[in-house]
């Protein structure tokens, strides 16, 4: 067992963990964090995505202990101040979401290109939110809201 | 659920060296987009040493004109480094394709190097950058040619006991440089065929050319005798189809006749025509 600490969505956090524990297993199992999914389980799906340092981590591939001192988010950091964010009122508003599995992986993929590039073109959207699949909406919904947030992020600016 | 091992976080390459050295059957992890796959899958090691985060893994340095890059730097880092695409554009390019986004920000170029798949997409690139490797133990350090250092398909010469430290390249300064690449889609699909290329032409002639091909034969490699054909050559048609000829060849030499070649062979020869005429 090692004990890690991070800061997870915002609040610093410590936890024990098995040295062979993925990074999904310990939100899931230990932090209750029922939003990072496991799909695949063998990085080629993106439902476990998890930001690391405001980059999007397959958590399914990642383990526990290579958390100890880094940033870690997932979903629940986008409505944390207890209003949804901007992209997951888009999400809604478009019809991004079906069945919800791919979506918070989305989200946060959507999050972490907005924070590099306020302006993402068609191209940008595409190419961050590739890592991750949706069997239900055909994508285009997904990408119309991302870009219908940036939007909306750029006038809140 | 992964099989049963103890991990350990290396802070310093030290550490790192002396772990390997000490422990009984130990595995080293990087950015773990192999190696956790392939512990899921069943393999056991008795530890895992993390040397995700080792400082002088994460550096890029320029002496007497090579380029040494570290070999935990991730795809993403790679290919969007300002010294790797003005040095090495094949190989920023080629970093730029792997997988997708999250495997780019996990995945480092030791782990693509030591995972050694035929496939691999930053081989071909290192390739016509004469990458010459760093491997330490805690008693030894020793500099290969990546040529060497893989010896079959998904297997090299570096000892257990060995640490990958960097990957020493010769950068490639006025050259038309770059990546091709064949998958059956653009993300996550493993190459079914990877060109890297260099290309230095003056007043209508070939003065230098570097190829080196990817997922076609067991190991990626240069077709050294193309390259010396098309050194110093007057750029023509005719030079252009004897090149791919011969390249075309010595695939088949080294592999024999695949049933994967009825696509694969018509497809490299469309790919090095567009590449030679530039
Ligand atoms: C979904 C998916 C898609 C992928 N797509 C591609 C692709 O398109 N192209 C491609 O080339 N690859 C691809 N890969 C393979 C993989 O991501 C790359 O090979 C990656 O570069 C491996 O790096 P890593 O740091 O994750 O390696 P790890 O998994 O950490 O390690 C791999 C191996 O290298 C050894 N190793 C790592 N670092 C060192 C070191 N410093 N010294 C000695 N040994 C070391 C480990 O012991 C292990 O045996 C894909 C993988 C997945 C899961
Ligand atoms: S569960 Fe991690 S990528 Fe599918
Ligand atoms: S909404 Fe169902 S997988 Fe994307």
């Amino acid at each position: 067992m090692k004990t890690i600490s991070f800061v997870l969505n915002g609040k610093k956090t410590s936890i024990e963990v098995d040295d062979n524990e993925t990074l999904l297993g310990a939100l899931r199992e230990r932090l209750g964090i029922t939003s990072v999914k496991e799909g695949c389980g063998i990085g080629e799906c993106g439902t476990c995505t998890v930001l690391v340092d405001d980059e999007p981590h397959y958590s399914c591939l990642t383990l526990a202990s290579k958390a100890n001192g880094r940033d870690i988010k997932t979903v629940e950091y986008l409505s944390s101040s207890g209003v949804l964010h901007p992209l997951q009122e888009a999400f809604i508003k478009s019809g991004a979401v079906q069945c919800g599995y791919c979506t918070p992986g989305m989200l946060l993929c959507a999050y972490s290109l907005l924070l590099k590039n306020a302006d993402p073109d068609a191209r940008d959207i595409k190419e961050a939110i590739s890592g991750n699949l949706c069997r239900c909406t055909g994508y285009i919904q997904i990408e119309e809201a991302i870009k219908n947030a940036a939007e909306i992020c750029k006038c809140d600016r | 659920m992964l099989p049963k091992f103890a991990s350990v976080i290396a802070k310093t390459r030290e550490e790192a060296l002396s772990w390997l050295s000490s422990l009984e059957n130990p595995r080293i992890i990087a950015g773990g987009t192999d190696l956790m796959v392939k512990m899921r899958a069943g393999k056991q090691y008795s530890h895992v040493i993390d040397v995700a985060g080792v400082p002088e893994l994460l550096t890029m340095t320029e002496t007497d004109g090579r380029l040494s890059v570290g070999s935990a730097m991730t795809h993403a880092r790679l290919s969007t480094s300002e010294p790797i695409i003005r040095n090495a554009r094949s190989l920023a390019l080629a970093c730029g394709l792997v997988g997708s986004p999250q495997i780019r920000n996990m995945g480092t170029i030791g782990g693509n190097l030591a995972n050694a798949s035929p496939a691999a997409d930053s081989i071909p690139p290192l390739l016509i950058h004469d990458a010459v490797l760093v491997l330490e133990s805690k008693e030894t350090r020793r500099r290969v040619p990546l040529e060497e250092v893989i010896v079959a398909p998904y297997v090299t010469s570096i000892d257990r006991k060995e640490l990958l430290g960097s990957v020493e390249i010769n950068p490639l300064r006025g050259y038309r440089e770059g990546y091709r690449r064949v998958a059956k889609r653009a993300t996550w699909a493993i190459s079914r065929l990877g060109v890297a290329f260099a290309i230095k032409e003056d007043k209508g002639r070939f003065t230098d050319v570097k190829l080196a091909i990817g997922s076609c034969t067991p190991m990626p490699f240069r077709p050294k005798k193309v390259e010396d054909l098309l050194k110093g050559a007057e750029k023509n048609e005719a030079i252009i189809t004897e090149a791919i000829r011969m390249a075309l060849e010595e695939i088949k030499l080294i592999s024999g006749i695949r049933p994967s070649y009825a696509y694969k062979l018509p497809v490299l020869k469309g790919i090095l025509e567009e590449v030679l005429r530039g």
